[in-house]
């Protein structure tokens, strides 16, 4: 049997098996070590001797078992009188009993809205949903955000006995509260795509693990949520940005813009699902700042070249994102897209209003920017100035080289 | 899921409800109607809410028969209150059906707002415990 696909069933059943655990159990913190000890032993016992006939039963078993040992030494270290929860009554204590044992997939949700709860900070958020939702271990997380084991170890942990201290109880939270809850959710997923997308450091420009995780949770969330417009336009914004990623780097790992990729090498499947995902989710309501942002990556991927790119609708999809977000990152592009409809000199006029914004003012892509617009209107000497300046702004080895490219061509 | 919610008391919490004073102050009437009364309101907001199960209060320890501990030319022992007055034994409990840990906990919880007496107050507990339904939950 191929590890593949142990592989793939285990990580699906890890919210499931962690999920039934702390419902009976409680105790998520060393609910979630237990759990993690079961997948461990099943990813090295199931090649062999072959899957259970019930693999979540077998999971369940292994982690509850695991769970009561790990309960019985901790609690003979520490006397229990000093470290339980504060139990405090929610409002609404006459929550109507459910008569139908709890789904599986409400257990995912919850874990994931527990992992991403706002006490914690987005660091241990990242950290947490990609190891208690994500099936990942701590070594891998630690891998793929280029940090020691040990420090991943410590981010996890702290996090966990946060979420245990506060006494967060395994529910969903509460109908009000839930919209901000599942935004919450969604930022943490488009965090790990981001970072597996354009890595913040680091020698490569990608870390494509990290962006298939956030792709494969997103698609999770997506199936149990099914009818949320917003799940459906961050999955799609996830496929559309995703399948631009064969193209965005040379054979030496340089970075090409997008006006100079070879679209022949696009992902046309995930292309394919992303238009249809956000054709769908368009009209059903209201439009939030992800299926705005799929919409604009939909128009640039249909685009058969650079220059048959549709700038004015672009630039209309900027313009009602603008309205909904305050996010410097949008207002830089919304310049880019003036710049194509209007000229650069309207885009550089924008960028002298976005560089008030102590968000972005040193942030490199600001630079970057304007140095494309610069060299678009011909003053060669200021591009070439903007160039160096963004390359002294981004930790990233792949944009510093690609920058620095740039700026040389123009000398 | 099942879980049980226990809670104990010594011969003597069950004297000083009843209103004798022996090692414990006696509850007034007061005191004991108020407790009342909090009972009642939280058994039936379990019934609405669906998810009691049932639940007893145990009379009092002195009215125990020990069963066994050996047999006695072939006959088991029977002891008759086998407490000291001042041993916590189990005094009543809740089964309640929720869906989590966590909620019964909760439910536990609200039983620390009972109004009783500021001595018993102060060492009165609950335990939570899951119930195994079956021999399978057993083996978990």
């Amino acid at each position: 049997m191929p590890d593949t696909e142990v592989e793939d069933l285990l990580r699906q059943l890890a919210p499931q098996v962690l999920g039934a655990v702390i419902r009976r159990y409680g105790q998520f913190d060393i609910a979630e070590d237990a759990t993690q000890e079961a997948l461990m032993a099943a990813a090295v016992q199931w090649p062999n001797d072959g899957i259970p006939d019930n693999p979540r039963g077998w999971l369940i078993t292994v982690t509850s078992r695991r769970l009561t040992d790990l309960l019985r030494s901790d609690q003979a270290r520490r006397r229990r009188e000093d470290t339980v929860a504060r139990w405090t009554l929610s409002g609404e204590w006459r929550v109507p009993a459910a008569d139908l044992p709890p789904a599986d997939a409400d257990d995912t949700l919850i874990l994931l809205f527990m992992c991403c709860h706002p006490a914690l900070s987005p660091a241990s958020q990242i950290a947490l949903t990609l190891r208690a939702v994500g099936g990942l271990t701590t070594a891998e997380i630690a891998r793929a955000f280029l940090v020691p084991e040990p420090t991943m170890t410590r981010r996890i942990s702290r996090a966990k006995q946060h979420i245990k201290s506060s006494g967060i109880p395994f529910r969903m939270p509460p109908v009000a509260e839930r919209a901000a809850r599942l935004g919450a959710v969604l930022h943490v997923l488009y965090l790990i795509f981001n970072e597996g997308y354009a890595s913040t450091s680091g020698p490569t420009l990608q870390r494509t693990e990290l962006a298939a995780e956030a792709i494969r949770l997103a698609r999770m969330v997506h199936r149990l949520l099914p009818d949320d417009s917003e799940v459906a336009g961050l999955l799609a914004l996830m496929l559309l940005t995703d399948a631009r990623r064969p193209a965005r780097t040379g054979p030496g790992g340089e970075l090409i813009p997008m006006a100079e990729q070879d679209r022949s090498l696009w992902n046309a499947e995930y292309i394919a699902a992303g238009v249809a995902l956000i054709t769908g989710a368009l009209p059903r309501g209201a439009t939030g700042p992800y299926q705005l942002q799929a919409a604009i990556a939909a128009i640039h991927d249909e685009a058969p070249t650079a220059e048959a790119t549709d700038w004015p609708q672009i630039l209309a999809l900027y313009e009602l994102l603008m309205r909904i977000s305050d996010n410097p990152v949008v207002a830089l592009n919304h310049a880019v897209a003036v710049a194509m409809v209007h000229g650069a000199r309207a885009g550089l006029d924008l960028l002298e209003e976005i560089k008030a914004d102590e968000r972005i003012a040193e942030d490199h892509r600001l630079h970057a920017v304007r140095a494309h617009l610069l060299e678009m209107t011909g003053d060669r000497p200021a591009a070439r100035d903007s160039y160096q300046a963004a390359a002294q702004r981004t930790t990233s080895l792949p944009q510093q080289r690609y920058l620095h490219a740039r700026a040389a061509r123009l000398c | 899921m099942k879980y049980m919610i226990l809670t104990y008391a010594s011969q003597q919490d069950y004297d000083g409800m009843a209103g004798k004073a022996t090692g414990q102050q006696a509850w007034s009437a007061e005191d004991f109607a108020a407790m009342g009364a909090f009972m009642e309101r939280f058994n039936k907001d379990l019934e609405e809410s669906g998810e009691l199960v049932e639940t007893r209060g145990l009379g009092a320890p002195v009215h125990t028969r020990r069963v066994g501990g050996g047999l006695d030319k072939g006959v088991p022992v029977v002891t008759d209150g086998p407490y000291a007055e001042t041993q916590e034994v189990l005094a009543g409990y809740w089964i309640v059906e929720c869906d989590s840990f966590d909620r019964a906990t909760e439910i536990a919880a609200r039983l620390g707002h009972t109004p009783v007496p500021g001595h018993v107050a102060a060492r009165s507990f609950a335990d939570v415990r899951p119930i195994a339904e079956s021999r399978a939950e057993l083996e978990l």
